[in-house]
């Protein structure tokens, strides 16, 4: 509630009522992947591997099968064996190959905490012990967890069947390198020899996990006939249908997948791990089988989003005008390819205008966990480094990190690294906003230093279903294939309720199953608020002319006489002419007048345009601790337009704080011997309410045209520019430049006391 | 191994279960009584998405063996509001949009709950050192501490004779 | 037309091709011909940008466009 109102031409749009399913959610009604059980249920659990990579040599499961209770026990070798398909119903393109042996190892288990059988019994007890009863012969195999390591001769190869993508000609011998990613253009070596000022610099960041609160869980229950229903949270029950019947090879439409309230996502519930192994187990015992994992597990066995070092040289002539860039980064990709490569190309320098460039990111298979999205998958990583870069780039220019930005922002019509044209975007507005914010010219206090830092994210539109219908009262449902991660149901009934301009409380807005609504994409990319939106408004648009053509009907009067006016249909001429008829006197009359009045759109939403952010950290640095406290933080965004102010500022301040947590405390720690140390919330050290100041969030408003309201995506762009922005303002308050996250207090103080 | 019979007092109402001696409070309330709005994040006490109160002070739930509770009394999320009638606390989170997903949020209501029962005035730190139990990933925080600090104002008011 | 990285070097060993296609289900067919396997690929990973704006529907009519590249699709979370 921290930012500006400004005046808009919406009744609704822009405005900031209670969601609809927020009672549900304060009083513990709502109900969670966990929290669903379904009568004469089974208890699963899961085998993990303990070896980071080895060979499944046997796998006994004969005396868990003997334990009293245990009514079913999987493996691998239950599943179909699969022909290589590569699938992108998520986010992000997975060969279902690697999603199902993901799910249950097939041959070899490639990191510690990689599922190998499970078990489904009359109690969780009985379960867990049954595991114990499972007998696993591993041939266990060197392994390798870094992405330099894992790149050089003689490194343990993971899968002889990856042969690195895009590079030509195509090797010959199978190895880490899964992809390979570069674009860019001009003669990066000449413009960097003649700079006046140049930056060369490498930098590091471990892997960090996505953080959600509620971990995976499902009931899944497979009858005798061969269809089946799955109740578990997800960002895309789509996706859920599409991956899970792939990887047993039955029919989607035989699985009916119920949404359950989502406990958080950011991008690690855009696949499946759970699912296809509750199915088969519900297969064998003939009963619901339910399976959730632990924290521990959530941390050894999902996807955290993937490391990196990074490599930038950047050049600048005497006027700050940017001449050179140049990228090289390896991803984390852990134990299959899909780690962003692309995304990390397309997200490292496009908001700058520079005549040379080049950026190369290459994709390393390691013995971790698969790496999955995570918020602006790809982009936090190597805006790191790129932001942290100009911060090194302005000081030897001796200009205003803020100036250099602004004299090389990108605009419309400029060129992204790909070289398309950008389109309407909204750095430079950000910048400006940046800089004319009071926080921008605070005063600071003893050990404070400032850091800014620009960065983005694509967005994404996509395919969504909604369904618009009116009941015999009037009232409107809202249906919708997207999960509710964050709101959407508000912003959704905010936007049926402008176009039908009715009060908000006569919208109500569900999230529906998948035999229920029409197939829609995940919720991700950002893409909710925009493209299921944009179906929400097709769909409203068309009730309403639905609405004025049963009205013109049932007056007797041409269509041209009748009109829509403050959520009613209104005769303007004719016989009728001053008299109105309301939603309610309509489809009161369904059964006279040709029907009930509802609307499907189905649409695959064009006209994306990507967010920009801009964000301003004041840290406090402890030079006895080494401790780095945020003090201040103020986040700029180009949001396009604000559908529900709340919750685009909780986008904002939450990818603010999953930024800071990144940037100064989150990092996937290893033991020597391949195994996760720090799997658990006490060790794996996320944000508190202590750690953290307000977060300003500031919106700028550079409407999209292509979306009937202006809509931006906004959830992803926060976590871009945070790293960089901490890295560059404990830099101005000690003089050390930190180029390896997380910027933990032991790094800082070494940083701080080089003598030791 | 038997079962133990335990007797409580349940958000008010006398309760009864039966439960192993190594089931913690959590799975008593979330799989016996059927009650799961406390949710269990992390089994570790580190999340404090499983809050609840048990003779009054606060409690990760997860971290309390349920044979424990004998003769004691629970309070949990979902004995906050008065009937239909939604706690200050639980109001403010709806009128600050202060969830987003919404899982962590029946731990933040009973603590926050817990806070303004002993002070009714705190300052934006005390909120936040008294809710550094509880894990949020979606909000960063600011719309939450918000939202506590004006539940605490209408609650000072609530107490102000007319 | 312009084939950016991964796919130039991935599949046709160039990053320029001179095909008429009439819209992008024929591209892309027209572009599998020249390496089998390409279109199995083009629907997860492939982004098509015509005239510089990226391009999803592909039965738009590309009579008149002047330059179509592909690229990669990126992904959100």
């Amino acid at each position: 509630m921290n930012a500006p109102e400004t005046m808009k031409p919406f009744r609704h749009v822009g405005t900031r009522p209670v969601r609809p399913d927020g009672v549900d959610k304060v009083t513990g009604r709502a109900l969670y992947g966990p929290d669903f059980k379904a009568p004469g249920m089974l208890w699963g659990a899961i085998l993990r591997s303990p070896h980071p990579h080895a060979r499944i040599v046997s796998i006994d499961t004969k005396k868990a099968e003997a334990l009293p209770g245990v009514k079913a026990v999987a493996t691998g070798r239950d599943f179909p064996t699969l022909e290589s398909l590569v699938m992108h119903v998520g986010e992000g393109a997975s060969d279902i190959v690697d999603v199902s042996h993901n799910c249950l190892a097939f041959d070899k288990v490639l990191y510690e905490g990689h599922a190998v059988a499970a078990v489904a019994a009359v109690s969780p007890e009985i379960a867990r012990e049954a595991l114990g009863l499972i007998a696993v012969e591993y041939e266990e195999l060197p392994f390798v967890l870094g992405v330099e390591e894992a790149l050089a001769e003689g490194a343990p190869v993971l899968h002889d069947t990856v042969f690195t993508k895009g590079v030509e000609p195509r090797p010959d011998k199978p190895s880490n390198a899964a992809m390979r990613v570069e674009m860019g253009g001009g003669d990066v070596e000449a413009a960097l020899a003649s700079a006046a000022a140049t930056v060369c610099e490498r930098y590091a960041l471990e892997p960090v996990h996505q953080g959600y609160i509620e971990p995976h869980a499902c009931v899944a229950s497979w009858n005798g006939d061969g269809q089946a229903q799955i109740w578990c949270s997800s960002q895309g029950h789509f996706a859920v249908r599409a991956l899970t019947a792939s990887v047993l090879a039955i029919p989607q439409a035989d699985i009916r997948v119920m949404p359950l309230e989502i406990g958080g996502g950011f991008g690690g519930k855009t696949t499946i791990y759970l699912e296809p192994v509750a199915m088969m187990l519900s297969k064998k015992s003939g009963r619901p089988v339910r399976l959730a994992m632990t924290r521990e597990e959530v941390f050894r066995a999902s996807g955290p989003a993937p490391g990196a070092v990074i490599d930038v040289r950047l050049g600048a002539d005497a006027e700050g005008t940017l001449v050179a860039a140049e990228v090289e980064f390896l991803y984390h990709s852990g134990a299959y390819a899909g780690s962003d490569a692309g995304s990390g190309v397309a997200s490292a320098i496009g908001h700058y205008r520079i005549a040379n460039t080049r950026v190369v990111g290459t994709e390393v298979l390691c013995n971790r966990p698969a790496a999955k999205a995570y918020r602006a998958p790809g982009a936090p990583q190597v805006n790191f480094a790129v932001e942290s870069a100009m911060d090194e780039l302005a000081r030897k220019l001796g200009i205003d990190p803020l100036d250099l930005r602004l004299k090389n922002a990108a605009a419309q019509g400029d060129p992204q690294t790909s070289g398309l044209p950008w389109g309407r975007i909204g750095y430079v507005e950000c910048l400006e906003a940046a800089k004319a914010h009071p926080h921008w010219s605070a005063q600071l206090g003893p050990n404070q230093g400032r850091g800014v830092a620009g960065g983005y994210w694509g967005n994404y539109g996509g395919p969504s279903t909604v369904n618009v219908s009116v009941a015999e009262d009037g009232t409107i449902t809202v249906a919708t294939g997207s999960p509710d991660i964050g709101g959407s149901r508000a912003s959704m009934a905010i936007m049926a309720a402008e176009v039908l301009d009715v009060p908000y409380e006569q919208v109500r807005s569900v999230v529906a199953d998948t035999a229920s609504i029409g197939v829609s994409m995940v919720t991700g990319g950002s893409r909710t608020t925009f493209a299921t939106g944009m179906a929400v408004v097709q769909a409203a648009e068309e009730v309403k002319r639905l609405l004025c053509e049963r009205a013109a009907r049932m007056w007797g009067v041409e269509a041209g006489q009748v009109e829509w006016r403050s959520g009613a249909v209104v005769c303007t001429d004719g016989a009728k002419q001053g008299q109105a008829m309301t939603a309610a006197a309509i489809a009161g009359n369904s059964l006279h007048s040709g029907g009930p009045v509802a609307a499907v759109a189905a649409l695959s939403a064009k006209g994306w345009l990507p967010g920009f952010g801009v964000h301003i950290c004041d840290t406090e640095v402890d030079p006895e601790t080494g401790h780095v406290k945020i003090v201040r933080y103020t986040a700029v965004q180009d949001v396009g337009t604000a559908i529900h102010p709340d919750y685009v500022e909780g986008q904002i301040q939450g990818g603010a704080a999953q930024g800071i947590g990144w940037a100064l405390n989150e990092a996937y720690i290893y033991g020597a011997d391949g195994r996760l140390d720090n799997a658990g919330f006490l060790d794996y050290r996320m944000p508190v309410a202590s750690d953290l100041p307000m977060i300003e969030a500031v919106m700028v408003e550079v409407p999209n045209p292509a979306h009937p309201y202006g809509v931006k995506g906004v959830g992803e762009v926060p976590i871009v520019p945070p790293l960089a922005a901490v890295a560059n303002a404990i830099h101005a308050a000690t003089g050390q430049r930190l180029r390896d996250l997380p910027m933990a207090p032991d790094k800082v103080y070494a940083a701080l006391h080089p003598e030791g | 191994m038997s079962k133990i019979h335990v007797s409580t007092t349940l958000n008010g109402d006398a309760a009864e279960f039966l439960c192993e001696p190594t089931s913690s409070l959590l799975d008593v309330l979330r799989d016996t009584m059927g009650l799961t709005g406390s949710k269990e994040g992390c089994g570790s006490g580190d999340c404090g998405a499983c809050t609840v109160m048990l003779d009054g002070e606060m409690v990760c739930s997860c971290l309390v063996l349920a044979p424990e509770a004998e003769g004691r009394t629970i309070a949990t999320i979902e004995g906050v509001a008065e009937g239909s009638v939604l706690h200050p606390v639980q109001q403010k989170f709806l009128e600050h949009a202060a969830l987003q997903c919404g899982f962590c949020t029946p731990g933040f209501i009973v603590a926050a709950k817990a806070l303004l029962d002993r002070n009714p005035n705190p300052t934006e730190t005390e909120v936040r050192y008294w809710l550094a139990g509880n894990l949020c990933r979606c909000t960063g925080y600011d719309k939450i501490v918000r939202a506590v600090l004006d539940a605490a104002a209408d609650l000072r008011q609530e107490r102000t004779p007319a | 037309m312009v084939v950016m990285p991964p796919f130039d070097k991935e599949f046709f060993g160039t990053d320029r091709l001179d095909l008429a296609p009439h819209n992008l289900f024929d591209l892309t067919e027209k572009l599998d011909a020249l390496a089998p396997g390409f279109a199995a690929i083009a629907r997860p990973r492939v982004h098509y940008a015509v005239d510089g704006e990226l391009e999803t529907d592909w039965t738009r009519d590309l009579s008149q466009a002047r330059e179509v590249i592909v690229l990669p699709r990126v992904g959100g979370g």
